[in-house]
């Protein structure tokens, strides 16, 4: 059922500033239903994303989104909310074109100023075979009609003046690939928009709910799960739900999610480390990455610098943090601007990456019937967010795989055909 | 000036000025002073202007915590001005003003506040839609709060990192942290004691007589113990898996900030209180200060910090301030007894407190407020070991819940006492601390094989059984009104909170990240259970349910030059480096090494390799010494091809793949001996496949018999090419027959070169001349280069670089692992099938290995030529379909070839155009596009190999 939205404007804000009215909740809190058509397991961007476009691109309201925690609090309030489009395949680049698309209209669509700063995104290559690699991502970019090329350390001074372009470091910048289109979102407010959209089109979220079992019947297995099975609903901490289709949108624990189903994914999870600054007066106009030294570095609105590095080597559910990454990371950092010595390291945490072989997606239909996923995004999870939610949408209103998804479908595990944006991940960022 | 006559214990030196200035204008302070209290002894109020309304802020706790201290200092930004102490001639500024601290047009802000309420930004800002990078995000840019980076002046200071292994490490020099200490050390343990101030004794250094006096005999203990060491002025930051311990020390002789990592046996974690502020209206305006501000400007700098004070207190700490205030000379106007339901509604006041109004609706002037309204324990280094703790609401704070073995808490944080209850708890669990530590050094020291004593006898296990401290009760004072600030760094009102729980942010974490209260410089140790409070109390829940946001290492802020230390990547120079710059080489940074690019001319150097000899130095090829009985095991392990049938003396070309089946690494093997290899590998690749190797072995078949030892630096690798190579090696190496009937291709000997012994020579060509490659110990490396150069003076012998090797290689078609391969790049797009053995049982990637030879979707890499000789298309062009966009392929490689005058290629390209004498388009990175034809292999000179096989 759809109700009117409070539309948040600037006039808004100075009627409820002169009146003190409150404000309406950006959600409700609803009733535990004893079944929905759909329930999505995970409040991240992904799960809330596929429950809006359910809602608003196929008229499928009677959704649950089901979270642990609150809304948010897995790896869609944990990155480092960089999103880009210059990828190296075809099928990444469509992909990930979509999902920038649907970020720089979020604002409107979702009527939330989600923040998307276009600051322009900067990969650094400090050897010979980097700046190569940046040469063949530019031209496939160029083809395909994203804005990306190669630039010298001169024009990377321009583009972030803080940084060291000199040749006597121990990994001179040799040059970028830049990426203008690219930059950084406030993370939270897409989980937040996402939510208030999808809660004003109908759909339920559950928070502080946890998913313990997934129900199904006809299965392989004595209990009815795995293949051949049918999805008849989940099993709750607050109770029993029947839907006939559940969706995986988890991250961290999306194959223990799947496991519940009867469905193994080929997915280890390891901790993604990240910190932040004290904050300073602003010097670092673009974000900057570099895949040789471990990092990626970008300033927010508030001054502090956000940094992050590649998975930890060893996989884990513990997401403490270690002091190492924060050692390694000030060295690299200070490789990159030695100027920043006396900037403090404020907050250190983690967050889980569910890793595939080929470092790309598992998407859509599984052997059980009704059970859809959407996870294995590794460390790239938040850049998709929109276009996963749309395509998945699409894939359960239609019953038909999205286009765009297919090749992330599970079988390629099994027939070889891996999809490759490895070559480019490398700290895809 | 408001520094009182000499105070009792005070801790300055007033025989020792110091001069420094504030925004521009000369002060003076003493030694012993923090910045902030030579500044408030001078008069000043105003220390910094709040972040987002811009109202004035002063003094509120006195030490590092103090959110309106933050101060620049030099190019320091951020410096916390209540605990650093002050330096002579210093330049300390206000940050975050404009034009200046006492007039800051910032302050508009203030005008416009109340439409400013919690997550404003997400609900405007939307039009027009260009506006928000180009105008919008600007100016919301300026307002970021912090200090400057000097970019001009770059910065001299050092930093370091020390290693301790302490049996115990207590974080917290104060009473009980002192106990723990002596009492630790007392039954043998080494301990490290960290304070975080600048002396030892904690609260009982603005305490009374009596508590100085017991301090002094504390600190006498400690410093009179060798068991202990202490670091003061230090901040244990965290506390991470298996008792790794980070402490950042400051004042430090040699390094700015060094960063202490402490592998630790027992940690007793002793911080005491941290005072927490009180939710009133005006509660952030200067003169508004906690007790133990009061009382530390008094009695540790001399500082009097107002002249008529209204105090509230809800505590003893807070009776005492009224002692210390009184004694001061500061009048007091009134009491506000909490205990006795008595509240304050709100301080009045600009630039300063004016007046203060009561609950019982008086109103009193004053210009000082001093507020005791509980305490908060710091339980970071707690819950990084995992413990939760719990609220307990009749003592109004937190406790801990569980701890593990090897972390113990003592003090404040688990209880009240008077001092020696204090002591003894702290004492009790100094003894527990070294009990546990002790027996875990003697399992340590007796259960590694190398143990000297393994049958000394384990310290009996003491069991707990400590008095626990008693939980005072505590009236709950978090706030008396629904107005003022939550979180002052952050400029989080109560209203804030309240509006944010309406719109359904009612959990303490989603609070957090829609209103940013407890994201400021002080994560939340000030501000974390206030805000708790709030919500508690918004939406009508018990503040024990609502919990708290998780405190994440660092406990303070460390900064990342200390992260980094000093940064130890040097970069890797072979034993000939030296020689290769004086003699011009054009240096040349790949991955860790640094190597001779060119010297001058790479294409004459290329064609003197194919006309007389030349020698280049390949030591950074990875190089690993294999000794076992299952070496070949590994080796089919990890290689795609079969290696148990490899006889001794010869060597074998291996490729590596990912469980993707990806190609990860190539290389020769070859067998020296029965039991004995030496592998080789790529330059970059080396470190990865020592790696991947151990691991095989460490978390797979750790009962093989293999020896790994990386030998890449400790051999120098050379090597001779070109057809007068066999003639040159002839001179210098008497002990091995080089003639190709009995060292053919593709075999290894060891012999003496140029007198040198134990050198390694196989027969193997990357360039496709008849070519020897030595590895020789890397001492006596000079020596051999040196003499092959003069033995093949008459044979033509000069030394060539990098870029000729790679004009050689390319000429000849050897592809190099990543680049003329890359992440997605299969065995069959190099047409490597016959060393693919399928019908292993096992190896790396079998299974994509199997799949990518059914696959006719992959590109090939083929060898291309353009069809206008002189056109050199740029790595990377793309190869498309005709005139459209399609992409086809690309190239991978592409020189200018000396040997045949002409543009070569190699390029990977769809199966479809692989065919030999396929016509292909390339785009050039000038836009034009040229064709250009496929060859036969990848070879485009001496593709039969005649030249090498010799």
């Amino acid at each position: 059922m759809k109700q009117p939205r409070y539309k948040y404007s600037a006039l808004k804000l100075l009627k409820h500033g002169l009146t003190h009215g409150d404000w309406p909740r950006m959600w409700n809190s609803n009733e535990l239903n004893s079944s929905y058509d759909v329930i999505i397991i995970g409040g991240g961007v992904h799960g809330l994303a596929t429950a809006y476009y359910l809602a608003q691109n196929h008229g499928i309201t009677n959704v649950a989104v089901l979270d642990k925690g609150y809304l948010g609090g897995g790896g869609s309030g944990r990155n480092t909310a960089i999103v880009r489009s210059n990828y190296l395949t075809p099928e990444g680049v469509a992909f990930y074109d979509r999902s920038l698309t649907l970020y720089n209209e979020m604002a409107h669509d979702l009527n939330l100023n989600v923040m998307f700063s276009r600051r322009g995104h900067l990969t650094l290559a400090h050897t010979d075979s980097a700046l190569r690699t940046m040469h063949w991502r530019a031209e496939v970019n160029k083809l395909q009609g994203i804005d990306s090329s190669v630039i010298d350390p001169s024009e990377v001074k321009k583009e972030a003046p803080s940084l060291d372009v000199s040749a006597n470091t121990r990994y001179p910048i040799l040059g970028a690939l830049f990426h203008p289109p690219g930059g950084i979102i406030r993370h939270d407010a897409v989980v937040w928009g996402y939510a208030r959209a999808a809660d004003h089109l109908g759909v339920h979220l559950h928070q502080q709910t946890e998913v313990l079992d997934i129900l199904c019947e006809g299965g392989q297995q004595s209990n009815g799960k795995g293949p051949g099975g049918k999805v008849t609903g989940v099993r709750t901490n607050k109770g029993d739900i029947s839907a006939p289709v559940v969706v995986n949108c988890t991250a961290g624990w999306s194959s223990l999610i799947s496991n519940m189903a009867g469905v193994d994914l080929p997915i280890t999870t390891h901790p993604l480390q990240a910190a932040v600054t004290e904050p300073c007066k602003t010097f670092l106009p673009t974000v900057v990455v570099s895949g040789s030294l471990h990092v990626y570095v970008s300033q927010t609105d508030r001054g502090e610098l956000v940094f992050g590095a590649s998975v930890d080597p060893v996989g884990t559910y513990r997401i403490n943090g270690t002091l190492e990454f924060t050692e390694e990371l000030a060295g690299h950092v200070l490789e990159l601007m030695p100027g920043i010595a006396e900037m403090r390291l404020l907050r250190q945490w983690a967050g889980l990456c569910d890793m595939t072989p080929d470092y790309s997606p598992v998407m859509g239909f599984t052997s059980v019937e009704g059970f859809l996923v959407d996870v294995g995004w590794g460390t790239y999870g938040f850049k998709a967010g929109p276009v996963s939610g749309e395509t998945m949408a699409e894939t359960i209103a239609t019953g038909k795989t999205a286009e765009l998804i297919e090749s992330f479908n599970i079988e390629r595990f099994s027939t070889g055909e891996l999809v490759g944006e490895k070559g480019a991940a490398a700290v895809g960022h | 000036m408001l520094r009182l006559p000499q105070q009792e214990n005070e801790i300055i030196n007033r025989s020792i000025e110091l001069e420094f200035t504030w925004n521009g204008k000369p002060y003076t302070g003493y030694e012993g002073d923090t910045i902030a209290s030579a500044l408030a002894a001078s008069g000043v109020d105003i220390f910094s202007r709040s972040m987002k309304y811009h109202r004035p802020r002063g003094i509120m706790t006195a030490n590092h915590w103090d959110p309106g201290l933050a101060v620049q200092v030099d190019d320091e930004p951020n410096v916390r001005s209540g605990s650093r102490r002050l330096e002579a001639n210093t330049t300390v500024s206000a940050q975050n003003v404009w034009p200046s601290l006492e007039h800051d047009l910032g302050t508009l802000n203030k005008a416009v506040g109340r439409f400013i309420s919690s997550g404003f930004y997400y609900k405007t800002f939307m039009r027009p839609r260009f506006f928000w990078n180009h105008v919008y995000q600007r100016v919301l840019r300026k307002f970021a709060p912090g200090g400057k980076i000097h970019w001009e002046t770059p910065s001299t200071s050092t930093y370091d990192k020390r290693y301790v292994h302490p049996d115990v490490l207590v974080a917290g020099g104060g009473p009980a942290g002192m106990s723990a200490a002596i009492s630790a050390a007392n039954e043998g343990a080494s301990v490290l004691l960290v304070e975080m101030e600048s002396d030892l004794g904690g609260h009982l250094r603005w305490g009374n007589t009596s508590e100085i006096s017991n301090m002094k005999s504390l600190i006498k203990e400690i410093e009179s113990n060798e068991n202990i060491e202490v670091l003061t002025d230090s901040t244990v930051t965290g506390r991470y898996d298996h008792n790794w311990v980070s402490v950042m020390q400051r004042s430090h002789s040699i390094a700015r900030e060094r960063l202490v990592k402490a592998r630790v046996g027992t940690l007793v974690v002793a911080p005491g209180l941290i005072e927490r502020p009180y939710i009133f209206k005006g509660n952030d305006i200067p003169g508004v200060m906690l007790s133990g501000a009061a009382r530390r400007l008094i009695n540790l700098w001399a500082v009097k910090p107002g002249q008529r004070a209204v105090v509230f207190t809800a505590n003893p700490e807070g009776d005492s301030a009224i002692g210390d205030l009184q004694k001061a000379g500061v009048e007091i106007a009134e009491i506000v007894d909490a205990r006795k339901g008595q509240r304050i509604v709100a301080a009045e006041g600009k630039k300063r407190v004016e007046s203060v109004e009561l609950s019982d609706g008086r109103s009193v002037d004053a210009d000082l407020v001093v507020v005791a309204a509980g305490w908060t324990a710091p339980t970071s280094l707690l819950n990084m070991a995992g413990d939760k703790p719990e609220y307990d609401q009749k003592a109004a704070r937190y406790f801990p819940k569980e701890l593990p073995d090897d972390v113990l808490a003592t003090g404040g944080i688990v209880g009240n006492g008077n001092f020696n209850t204090i002591c003894a708890h702290g004492s009790d669990t100094g003894k527990i601390a070294a009990n546990r530590a002790l027996k875990l050094r003697h399992q340590r020291q007796t259960s590694t094989a190398w143990a000297r004593n393994p049958n000394i006898p384990a310290p009996e296990r003491i069991e707990d059984l400590r008095n626990s401290l008693v939980r005072e009760e505590h009236p709950e004072c978090y706030y008396s009104t629904n107005e003022g600030f939550v979180d002052f760094s952050e400029d989080v009102k109560y209203s804030d909170l309240v509006q944010a729980a309406q719109e359904g942010f009612d959990s303490i974490e989603l609070m957090k990240r829609y209103t940013t209260a407890t994201m400021g410089p002080a994560q939340g140790k000030l501000e974390t259970v206030n805000a708790a409070a709030v919500l508690a109390n918004s939406i009508g829940t018990p503040l024990a349910e609502i919990g708290t946001t998780i405190w994440r290492p660092p406990f303070a802020p460390i900064t990342l030059g200390a992260l980094a230390g000093r940064i130890f990547e040097p970069t890797r120079r072979s034993a000939l480096q030296d020689w290769h710059e004086e003699h011009g080489a054009a240096p040349l940074l790949a991955g860790q090494w640094v190597r001779p690019d060119h010297y001058g001319d790479a294409s004459a150097e290329a064609l003197n390799v194919r006309n007389n000899v030349g020698i280049i130095d390949v030591t950074p090829l990875g190089k690993i010494e294999l000794q076992g009985k299952d070496v070949s095991k590994l080796l089919d392990q990890v290689y795609t091809n079969r290696w148990g049938s490899l006889s001794i003396g010869k060597v074998r070309y291996g490729v590596m793949v990912g469980e993707d089946g990806v190609i990860s690494d190539d290389g020769v093997t070859g067998r020296l001996d029965d039991d004995r290899w030496l592998m080789t590998t790529t330059s970059s690749g080396a470190g990865a496949v020592w790696e991947k190797l151990e691991d095989w072995l460490q978390n797979t078949s750790n009962d093989w018999d293999v020896c790994i030892t990386p030998v890449t630096g400790g051999l120098t690798s050379i090597n001779v090419a070109g057809p007068n190579s066999r003639s040159l090696l002839e001179k210098l190496v008497s002990d091995v027959d080089l003639s190709s009937e009995s060292f053919p291709y593709f075999s290894v000997r060891e012999g003496t070169v140029a007198e040198v012994e134990n050198c390694v020579i196989w027969r193997i060509g990357f360039t496709g001349e008849l070519s020897y490659e030595l590895h020789i110990p890397s001492g006596y490396a000079l020596h051999v280069w040196e003499s092959l150069l003069l033995a093949g003076k008459d044979l033509g012998c000069a030394p060539f670089g990098v870029e000729a090797q790679r004009i050689l290689r390319l000429e000849k078609g050897h592809f190099i692992v990543g680049q003329d391969t890359d992440g997605l790049t299969k065995a069959p797009t190099v047409g490597l099938n016959n060393l693919v053995k399928l019908d292993k049982d096992d190896m790396v990637g079998l299974p994509e290995l199997a799949d990518s030879f059914t696959d006719d979707q992959l590109p090939v890499l083929v060898a291309v030529q353009t069809d206008d000789p002189m056109v050199v298309p740029e790595e990377a062009a793309q190869i498309l379909n005709g005139s459209s966009n399609e992409i086809l392929g690309r190239v991978t490689s592409s020189r200018m070839s000396p040997t045949l005058k002409r543009s070569i290629c190699l390029a990977q390209v769809a199966p479809g155009i692989s065919q030999p004498d396929s016509k292909i388009t390339i785009l050039l990175a000038s836009g034009e596009r040229v064709s250009a034809t496929v060859l036969s292999g990848h070879a485009h000179f001496d593709p039969s190999g005649s030249r090498q096989n010799v």
